[in-house]
């Protein structure tokens, strides 16, 4: 399960000059220009850039959600785009977390089975399941919301949720598609607290986009982009998990 | 059909489309709003529309059945009358032209165009000359004057009958004798005239049409037409002299001047009127054909509204789904202050456009759904009759039905819609602009726990007589009303969750469980009662399942529970279902109530295909064939014959009929015209092995009945058809009920008590050419003799044949050997296994009417998967990302249509077989059919994975287009 094997130095996720292509009608937009980037385990990138430069694109495309036109993405050693649609789901089932900016959870879903859906999705025994999907409530501080549904829980509270649930079959990465986003910014800097313990605690690599200039300069690493193409990339080692 | 309908639907449609007229056109935001509804969302639309389609379809379906058995017993005013609307026959020829020179003046009256007298006698036809002899028993010859009979009412139209008067020795055959006999123009065809074989030439054949179809009384009359004198120089010995009356007029002008004419006939008739019937038969044919449309029509009608309830069903789903959708919308548009009454309107307003589409389409549907029934009826209709002359089928649409069809779906539509966008209407404006989920679990207001506590004293107060009394729809509808209103009350004390189900279980036990404590309930059996008891029994059903299904899916849980792709497509389609209770419940209403139907259907007609052996032999103590013969012929007396002749050792016992024609009051008052009666005399002690299901109290055993009827002139026995004119039979007379018998002849009229309502009377319905519409009233021989005089012959019986003799082989020697009697043989038990046959495809068509409705529910069923793709887009979106296979999304689409299909379904099939068993523990109307409960497991296996095939086909489509979500779309939130 814990696929958080490589050494520290080995990079998780590399991609190189990933093109993305959307189509609609006659009109083209190229989101994606031959990018390149590298994440080492136990990072927490921020991707920043104004709306419509391609963040969520960039996401979508490493984590292999979406297809590419061209380039190669492999992470925790594996090359996405080789594999069919069926194993790339796997892939996703045992290796990646996500949490996008909102409607993240299943509504006829209490909190506990939300969380536990990764971990039945790749054969977890139920019981099993349930008692760590608890533990992670518990860890994101809703133990005590367990039975509830989503639409009986506050913004926060869900977002807290998406985050238990993306990290508790302890996926080599996790993408957070600007988490706070909809939230005040009480909650979303309760959030924010969380990725962080999470990140610093246990190594968690995480990249997350925002917009949100506060959120970044707390973030050891930082990839900016502008139409496409990724034009800074700064890290902050002094912000960066103790290891 | 039903012409006094169409205005007040007309008022009612008119009144409501223009109300959304002036609403549209005074209120620009209000119309603006609903058009640009219709066109967002295409594949909805076209959904509400095939739904409305399918509801009127099956409107206007049932209207034109109604309409073509209308109008073909309306054919057979054509066929066998024409212009005769009166006719007068006299047995005693002396008397008859005594009777003929009275009429003779009514020419002269202005409301007759013709008067013409004719002789006719029963004879018998053989064609010598065919490859193999070919004989017909059932043939009328007439001597009638050919020119004026070409005359004959021919202001009004054609007679029927024209052309020359054929030579001595020649003879005009209709169409009918001419194809059984097989013959044509020119050749020779040999005719028993009162016994005698006598040889003539075919001179023309004449389409049955008018006076060349006439007869007296037959349904198909096999005519041969003899020049003058003919039948005198046979002997007179069986000849009835007819005068035929035409009212001025074409064939159903005529028919308003009966009454009159007929007044004027037997003031003409004076001191002779004794001596001569005078009837009224195309008076009689038409008002029957109104009574066999409207019976039929009706029937269909019942058999549709359970599909029409599901047509309205599925309105309600979508209008509720779109408002859902269109939530935060509307709160916004409330918020800025648009009113509730505009909502209303602007839903109703889309509604309306949706019905309005459907309108045409679903007529010309209805048309040809009609066009199928009414093929399929005919063939089941040609078996049905006893001497194979049924009815045929001539297919007829009128326009009356057409707008009554349309506006009454339009009706339908519209009141569903209206009803939906009040209710869904009433919304807090804050909760849908901010997308807060529905507060559910609120108490309701203390005026409305009021109003429906008062409500639901009223209908259990009002429950007691009508309980009482055994009235079949007060008796199922207001218990359950009382406790539908208790609801309110109950959420008060108790969860609401909790009062529901109790509630629910209430009305579904109480449905079930009325026709055993109130066995009488089916006694008058109305169309309505069975849309009341289905409707209750699956609604009340669907609501206590889906307020329980985490118990019902209990089962499941290990399945769910899985950790797989599997068990995430179960856990999936489980929740839905969980989760949206009122668009799962009100989809599988629609498939419990018309299975539920379809499996009441299918256990009724197994219960009585079941106890086809013992109704032979209740209907036919031991006898198995029944003769007809003309006793008038000269010869042998075919009776005799039986007992002492050739054939006697192929005959084990005979019990002779005494037959004479009557007229009586209906016993169960539901019409005041007399009805055509066959009175029957039995012989002391010769049918006591015949069966009754009601006996007259006092008379312990079906013996002791018939002890009674020998003994007792003013005693009647009957079946339980007499005066019935098409629909399921109820019980409308009961042994000690009254009636008025009356010799048409001689005017002498006696009161009758029925002593016992047989089981089945087919030993005793006519056997030759009689019309259906004949009933039989059996009474000892010696009561028949002293009211009917002369008028009494026997002219029938019953043959036991010896054992190893098979009664078809004994039947067709019989028919042979006594030619010139024209006897007709029928094997009784034959009879009973056709009818049971016809009943049987009567009982399919009604299935496959009924069918229509489950493709309204699986419709509705793809509504609900087309919506819920879109609505779970993002969470499907959600759900790939975190590695659930596109497969798994497509199975769990299909799994949570199949189970709700599946959950319908069962629980319709049980249901069904559930009322079913529990009515033929108690119910009379059950009663005769002691075959044993047979349930058809098969045919119900059929019927669930059919309907289950269906469902899952119709959720291929968005189950599909689910799996192909791409995640990364669907998880933008600009999307
Ligand atoms: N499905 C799509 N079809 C066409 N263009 C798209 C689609 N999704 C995104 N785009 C375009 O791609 C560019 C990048 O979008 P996105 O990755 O959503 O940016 P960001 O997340 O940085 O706001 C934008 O110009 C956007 O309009
Ligand atoms: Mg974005």
């Amino acid at each position: 399960m814990a696929t958080l094997t490589s050494d520290a130095t080995q990079p998780l996720l590399a991609a190189t000059g990933v093109r993305k292509v959307y189509r609609t009608g006659t009109v083209e937009v190229t989101a994606l220009r031959d990018l390149d980037l590298t994440v080492l385990p136990g990072e927490l990138v921020g991707v920043m850039g104004p709306s419509g430069s391609g963040k969520t694109t960039l996401l979508n495309c490493l984590s292999g959600l979406d297809d590419i036109d061209a380039g190669r993405v492999e992470v925790d050693g594996r090359d996405l785009f080789a594999m069919s649609d069926g194993e790339r789901t796997e892939h996703r089932a045992r290796a990646m977390g996500f949490v996008f900016q909102a409607f993240n959870l299943i509504p006829v879903f209490s909190a506990a089975e939300n969380v536990e859906l990764p971990l039945l999705l790749t054969g977890t025994a139920p019981r099993e399941a349930r008692a760590r999907a608890v533990a992670m409530l518990e860890r994101v501080g809703l133990g005590h919301r367990t039975t509830h549904r989503p639409s009986e829980l506050s913004g926060g509270e869900q977002q807290r949720v998406t985050i238990a649930r993306a990290l508790v079959a302890r996926p080599a990465v996790v993408w957070a598609d600007e988490p706070t986003g909809n939230l005040d910014s009480t909650m979303a800097a309760q959030v924010m607290d969380l990725l962080h313990t999470l990140n610093r605690d246990e190594g968690q690599t995480i990249v997350l986009v925002t917009h949100d200039e506060a959120i970044g300069a707390r973030l050891p690493r930082v990839i900016r982009m502008r139409d496409g193409r990724l034009v800074s990339d700064t890290r902050q080692p002094e912000l960066q998990a103790a290891g | 059909m039903y012409p006094n309908l169409l205005l007040p639907l007309l008022g009612v449609l008119g009144a409501a489309l223009l109300t959304l007229l002036l609403v549209a056109v005074r209120k620009p935001v209000v119309r603006r709003l609903a058009l640009r509804q219709v066109a967002r969302r295409r594949t909805e639309a076209a959904l509400v529309v095939t739904g409305s389609v399918l509801g009127t379809a099956i409107i206007v379906g049932a209207l034109v059945v109604g309409d073509t058995l209308n109008f073909s017993v309306r054919q057979e005013a054509y066929r066998t009358l024409g212009p005769v609307d009166e006719r007068i026959v006299s047995t005693d020829p002396a008397a008859g032209r005594a009777i003929a020179d009275r009429l003779q003046p009514l020419a002269a009256d202005p409301d007759v165009d013709g008067v013409l007298t004719a002789e006719v006698a029963q004879a018998a036809a053989v064609n010598t000359h065919a490859a193999q002899p070919v004989a017909e028993p059932r043939v009328l010859a007439w001597q009638l004057d050919f020119d004026a009979a070409a005359r004959f009412g021919a202001a009004g139209g054609p007679s029927g009958l024209a052309g020359p008067t054929p030579p001595p020795g020649q003879v005009v055959l209709n169409e009918p004798l001419a194809r059984s006999l097989k013959t044509g123009v020119g050749r020779p065809v040999t005719l028993y005239l009162n016994g005698h074989a006598a040889d003539f030439t075919v001179a023309r054949v004449v389409p049955q049409q008018g006076l060349a179809g006439v007869g007296i009384g037959g349904r198909v009359n096999r005519n041969a037409f003899l020049p003058p004198g003919t039948l005198d120089a046979a002997g007179a010995g069986s000849t009835h002299a007819v005068t035929l009356v035409s009212n001025r007029g074409g064939v159903e002008a005529g028919e308003r001047l009966t009454g009159p004419v007929t007044a004027g006939i037997r003031s003409a008739l004076g001191p002779d009127a004794g001596r001569a019937a005078v009837d009224t038969p195309k008076h009689t044919v038409l008002a029957q054909a109104d009574a066999t449309g409207d019976a039929l029509g009706a029937l269909f009608l019942m058999i549709g509204s359970f599909s029409i309830i599901a047509g309205a069903l599925l309105l309600v789903n979508i209008f509720v789904m779109l408002a859902e959708e269109r939530k935060t919308q509307l709160g916004m548009l409330r918020a800025v202050g648009l009113k509730r009454a505009h909502l209303v309107g602007s839903f109703s307003i889309e509604g309306a456009l949706y019905a309005l589409a459907a309108a045409l389409p679903g007529v010309a549907i209805g048309i040809a759904v009609g066009w199928g029934v009414a093929v399929a009826a005919a063939q089941i209709f040609r078996s049905w009759s006893v001497d194979g002359s049924g009815l045929d089928i001539a297919f007829a649409v009128t326009p009356t039905s057409l707008v009554n069809g349309a506006a009454l779906g339009l009706v339908i539509a519209l009141a569903a819609i209206a009803a939906t966008s009040a209710r869904i209407s009433r919304f807090n404006v804050i909760a849908a602009v901010r997308d807060l989920p529905v507060e559910s679990g609120r108490r309701p207001r203390r005026r409305l726990v009021a109003v429906c506590t008062a409500l639901s004293l009223l209908c259990a107060l009002a429950a007691v007589p009508a309980l009482a009394r055994s009235q079949a729809e007060q008796t199922y509808l207001l218990p359950a009303l009382a406790v539908a209103f208790a609801v309110p009350a109950a959420s008060r004390v108790m969860p609401r969750r909790a009062a529901t189900s109790i509630a629910a279980a209430l009305v579904l036990v109480w449905t079930l469980a009325a026709s055993v404590i109130r066995p009488r309930v089916f006694d008058t059996p109305s169309m309505a009662v069975y849309v009341i008891l289905g409707t209750l029994a699956a609604f009340s059903a669907v609501v206590l399942v889906s307020e329980n299904q985490h118990a019902v899916l209990r089962p499941l849980r290990r399945l769910m529970n899985r950790p797989t792709q599997q068990g995430l497509a179960t856990r999936l389609a489980a929740a839905y279902p969980l989760a949206k209770r009122f668009r799962t419940g009100s989809t599988m209403v629609m498939y419990t109530l018309i299975v539920l139907v379809l499996v009441l259907l299918t256990e009724i007609s197994g219960i009585m295909n079941a106890s086809i052996d013992q109704a032979a032999a209740d209907a036919t103590a031991g006898y198995t064939l029944r003769v007809d013969y003309n006793p008038q012929t000269a010869g042998p007396n075919p009776l005799t014959d039986l007992r002492t002749g050739q054939l006697a050792r192929r005959i084990e016992a005979v019990a002779p009929l005494l037959q004479a024609r009557g007229q009586a009051t209906d016993p169960g008052h539901r019409t005041a015209e007399p009805l055509e009666t066959a009175v029957v005399g039995v012989p002391d002690g010769a049918t006591s092995g015949i069966a009754f299901r009601d006996r007259l109290p006092g008379l312990p055993d079906d013996k002791a009945v018939w002890n009674a009827l020998a003994t007792h002139p003013d005693y009647v026995v009957l079946d339980n058809f007499f005066g019935h004119t098409g629909g399921p039979s109820g019980k409308f007379y009961a042994p000690g009920d009254t009636l008025t018998l009356t010799d048409p002849v001689t005017g002498r009229a006696e009161p009758k008590t029925i002593a016992g309502v047989l089981t089945s009377g087919l030993a005793f319905y006519p056997g030759t050419g009689s019309s259906a519409t004949v009933y039989p009233l059996v009474l000892g021989e010696q009561a028949v003799r002293t009211q009917f005089g002369p008028q009494a012959q026997t002219a029938a019986a019953l043959v036991r044949t010896a054992p190893g003799t098979s009664p078809e082989d004994l039947a067709g020697r019989l028919q042979a050997s006594h030619l010139s009697a024209s006897m007709v043989a029928t094997p009784i038990a034959a009879d009973v296994h056709r009818l049971f046959a016809a009943n049987t495809a009567f009982f399919r068509l009604m299935q496959g009417f009924l069918a229509l409705g489950l493709l309204i529910g699986i419709t509705g069923l793809g509504v609900v998967m087309v919506r819920a793709v879109r609505e779970r887009r993002r969470t499907i979106g959600v759900l790939r990302a975190l590695g659930c296979q596109a497969g798994t999304v497509e199975r769990s689409f299909l799994w949570e249509s199949g189970l709700v299909a599946l959950e319908g379904t069962l629980l319709g099939a049980a249901l069904g077989v559930l009322t079913t068993w529990l009515m033929y523990q108690k119910s009379s109307a059950f009663t005769g059919l002691d075959g044993g409960f047979p349930v058809e497991w098969a045919q119900i296996a059929v019927l669930a994975v059919l309907t289950l095939a269906a469902s899952l086909l119709a959720a291929a489509g968005p189950a599909r287009r689910a799996a192909r979500i791409r995640p990364a779309l669907a998880v933008r939130v600009s999307d």
